[in-house]
């Protein structure tokens, strides 16, 4: 599969350190799991708790190799045709009414109605040519001259048979419109497939099968200081090593939804943009709200605030 | 590269053993992905086959443990680097076996290192006490002899590898069986050529020959360690699981009254496995709705044939199917096992079944619900058991009480499960009530723990209760209830 920048797909650590340099900084799984999609050629199923950044990733293999990237917001209720295709009905009956008016010129002079039958089947039809064609993002992923990344995004909000039609496109790239054929994609230019789920219900067994199985946990505090640190440089180290440390303490507490990744950087965001130097209680208590969505867990961690800030200040 | 492929699928019948769900599609992919990443790096190879093969985050944990079990070898990247990839595979998979044997001999059984010395020395007999060198050593003629004083290492591990598979080794079941298959692969690897061969040296009884057959009898000592560990090794690769699934094979058929309390954590472990298969096979399931919004496209596909007249309207919407439950348990001591799997079954499948009313009851009944929806599994049917169970069974009481309290909730898309042996110690049946509730509920369901025969035995009132639902069952091992529960999510409309 030559795409552009395939060499920076070359091994696991040029993958890391190109992940660096957008400012993306993975663990050696997901470098891996991004090194043998390529090289087996198969979709990567990315599995996690929110916000660890799985769609992030297949948008940053994207930026990393310059190549487009499609993606296919997953929905219950989501079908083939906003997914694969369409056909372009409007531009279909007015196909018909030309057809009829020109009927006459091309049945001109047959005798009997074999011959009419005959010279019917002789004209060429576009009914159900890709002229009539909407590529929805599936089709379009395939279609891509330079090959692309496909995002198909919380697969698992889609409906059980969804899945189903997408088995076809994740095994051979490829798929079927009962009307034209086979569409492949083009040899050598394979796109890059990402799905997401959140696991708010088991994927089937057909679909995990034809896919590496990625699953990204939260990061360790010393992932995580530098996750930030690469998100939000103008952090002071200090501050950073306090804030993470806090932020996993939270995680092992037992609340209805922990602060995953993406709430770290939008919270040290916000103590920038306080002037904070360093965390301390009252702080803590006034910007909770950044990191914790329930009113429930607010009051939990609220209830224990000074002992989790001062271990979290020991820590740094 | 077949020798290195054929490790692969045993690692993968190692992985299956320890309940991870691999596919012959996986196992190639496994293959495939071995010939990229190589085996230079150990934690490279780890993480990328944890990709390829364990599919859940449960898995990638078991996963873990087994490749490290299977390739359990710490000089793992010093040996194979010597030898690159693009030397011949054989040699790498003696590296696997080989570490994978020394390993294990240092570990448990310092003879068994002492073995691997012994066997090589035949290559070099300069080992040997310096006398010995004046004449001539015997080459010993049996091919395991042979192999034993001339042939290097990895050929040992190889063919005792090889001798075990075709034994199947990895068929061992029971520790028992450990002494079995050791001397089934001394037996495949020729050990009666050996023992054959010994006993002419010492019959000749020449010097060389009592030397040769000395040190014969050494390497066959140390092989049997050997082999000995080799097989210790697989029984913890292969048994250890199986062993396991034989139990909950067995457990799953046991009658739940004759379970032990030892047994309940694996039968709880069970009870969710089912229920997570359960959950799989039915959540969003779906049938066509004659109602909703109109398919723009169906219809107008199905009605081209028509000129484009609109008369055939095909319809969107879905509907999620899934059935609303009640569950009533019988909770008097000689049931209470068989409700409290029912529950913890019912219980688990909140995917499929978000609607479970629970009811217990030995007398009056009382709702359930909320409590263990709140309180973990164990304490929620300790609290049940305390507040309503181990009293004197009164179903009429239950079933007028159901009537007052729950009757205005049932309606034709609710199922009630009664779970009871219908006992009711010689009291009012008040099954003109369960007719009524039969009447006015898609369905009743009776799960009787005792058997047919006894339905009607004593004070057994089924006889009266089971024309008044739509389906009277035996249930008493989690089979049955499984089956059960299948049935009510198929048959649901």
């Amino acid at each position: 599969m030559a795409i552009k920048h395939f060499e920076r797909l070359k091994d696991v650590e040029t993958i890391r350190s190109h992940f660096e340099q957008q400012r993306y900084i993975c663990s050696l799984e997901i470098a891996t799991a991004v090194f043998l999609a390529y090289h087996l050629e198969k979709p990567v199923l990315i599995e996690g708790p929110p916000g660890v950044g799985k769609t992030e990733l297949a948008k940053t293999t994207a930026e990393m190799l310059e190549l487009p990237c499609i993606r296919l917001q997953c929905y219950e209720g989501l079908d083939e045709s906003k997914a694969i295709y369409e056909w372009k009905y409007g531009k279909q009956l007015l196909y018909t009414q030309v057809l009829k008016e020109t009927l006459g010129e091309i049945l001109d002079g047959a005798q009997g109605l074999s011959e009419s039958v005959a010279k019917l089947h002789d004209f060429g039809d576009i009914f159900f040519s890709e002229e009539f064609l909407e590529p929805r993002p599936l089709l379009k992923a395939l279609g891509e001259k330079e090959s692309c990344v496909l995002l198909i995004d919380e697969v698992d909000k889609s409906d059980h048979e969804f899945e189903s039609l997408l088995l076809e496109m994740l095994s051979d790239f490829q798929l079927s419109i009962p009307e034209i054929g086979t569409i492949k994609a083009i040899p050598g230019k394979k796109p890059l497939v990402f799905l997401t789920s959140n696991n708010t219900r088991e994927i089937s067994d057909a679909l995990k099968r034809r896919c590496l199985h990625l699953y990204i946990p939260f990061p360790d505090a010393e992932l995580e200081t530098k996750i930030v640190e690469a998100r939000v440089p103008e952090i002071p180290p200090k501050l950073n090593l306090q804030l993470v440390a806090f932020i996993q303490e939270l995680r092992g507490m037992d609340l209805k939804k922990v602060p995953a990744i993406s709430e770290t950087i939008d919270w040290a965001r916000t103590l920038i943009l306080l002037h904070s130097e360093s965390l301390d209680a009252e702080l803590v208590r006034q910007t909770l709200n950044v990191i914790l969505k329930f009113q429930e867990d607010i009051e939990t961690v609220k209830s224990e605030l000074q002992g989790v800030t001062n271990r979290a200040l020991k820590a740094s | 590269m077949t020798q290195l492929h054929d490790t692969m699928v045993e690692f993968v019948k190692a992985l299956r053993t320890a309940n991870i769900k691999v596919s012959p599609a996986e196992t190639l992919d496994a293959v495939e992905t071995l010939d990229i990443v190589g085996l230079e790096d150990k934690g490279f190879l780890k993480n990328s086959l944890s990709l390829v093969l364990s599919k859940t985050p449960e898995e990638k944990t078991a996963f873990e443990v087994c490749f490290d079990r299977f390739f359990s070898a710490d000089k793992f990247g010093s040996n194979t680097s010597g030898s690159q990839q693009s030397n011949d595979a054989p040699v790498e998979d003696d590296a696997f076996d080989d570490e994978n044997f020394e390993q294990e001999g240092s570990d448990d059984a310092p003879g068994g290192k002492g073995g691997m010395g012994g066997g090589q020395g035949g290559g070099e007999p300069g080992d040997e006490s310096g006398e010995e060198i004046d004449f001539d050593p015997l080459s010993p003629q049996s091919d395991l002899g042979q192999l034993l004083l001339e042939g290097n290492r990895g050929e040992q591990m190889l063919k005792m590898a090889e001798a075990g598979r075709k034994v199947d080794v990895s068929q061992i079941v029971v520790f028992t069986q450990k002494g079995l298959y050791t001397r089934k692969i001394m037996d495949a690897m020729g050990l009666k050529g050996l023992q054959d061969e010994i006993g002419e040296m010492q019959d000749e009884g020449g010097r060389p020959e009592m030397h040769l057959a000395g040190r014969l009898k050494g390497a066959r000592d140390q092989l049997r360690e050997a082999v000995r560990d080799y097989v210790e090794r697989q029984f913890f690769l292969h048994a250890d699981e199986s062993g396991k699934e034989l139990r909950e094979e067995l457990l799953r058929k046991v009658k739940l009254s004759n379970l032990e309390k030892r047994n309940f954590k694996d039968v709880q472990e069970i009870v969710f496995k089912m229920a997570k298969k359960l959950v799989s096979i039915h959540s969003k399931r779906r049938k066509t709705f004659k109602r909703g919004q109109l398919d723009i496209r169906k219809t107008l596909r199905n009605n081209m044939q028509y000129d484009g007249m609109f008369f055939d309207l095909k319809w969107k919407s879905q509907k999620v199917d899934r059935p609303k439950v009640m569950c009533i348990c019988d909770v008097s001591g000689s049931v209470s096992n068989y409700s409290r799997f029912l529950l913890m079954f019912l219980y688990s499948l909140a995917e499929v079944l978000p609607k479970v009313r629970s009811f217990a009851f030995s007398s009056d009944l009382g709702e359930v619900t909320r409590l263990f929806e709140q309180t973990k599994l164990e304490d929620a049917m300790a609290k049940t058991m305390r507040d309503y169970g181990n009293g004197s069974t009164d179903y009429g009481q239950m079933l007028s009480d159901f009537k007052s309290h729950c009757m205005k909730d049932v309606d034709s898309k609710t199922t009630i499960i009664i779970l009871g042996d219908a006992r009711n110690n010689y009291g009012d049946p008040k099954s003109e009530i369960l007719r009524e509730v039969y009447d006015k509920a898609q369905r009743v369901i009776w799960l009787n723990p005792e058997p047919k025969s006894s339905w009607t035995v004593g004070d057994a009132e089924m006889k009266k209760y089971a024309p008044s639902c739509h389906q009277a069952e035996v249930c008493n091992s989690l089979t049955h209830l499984e089956r059960v529960v299948a049935n009510l999510l198929r048959v649901a409309t």
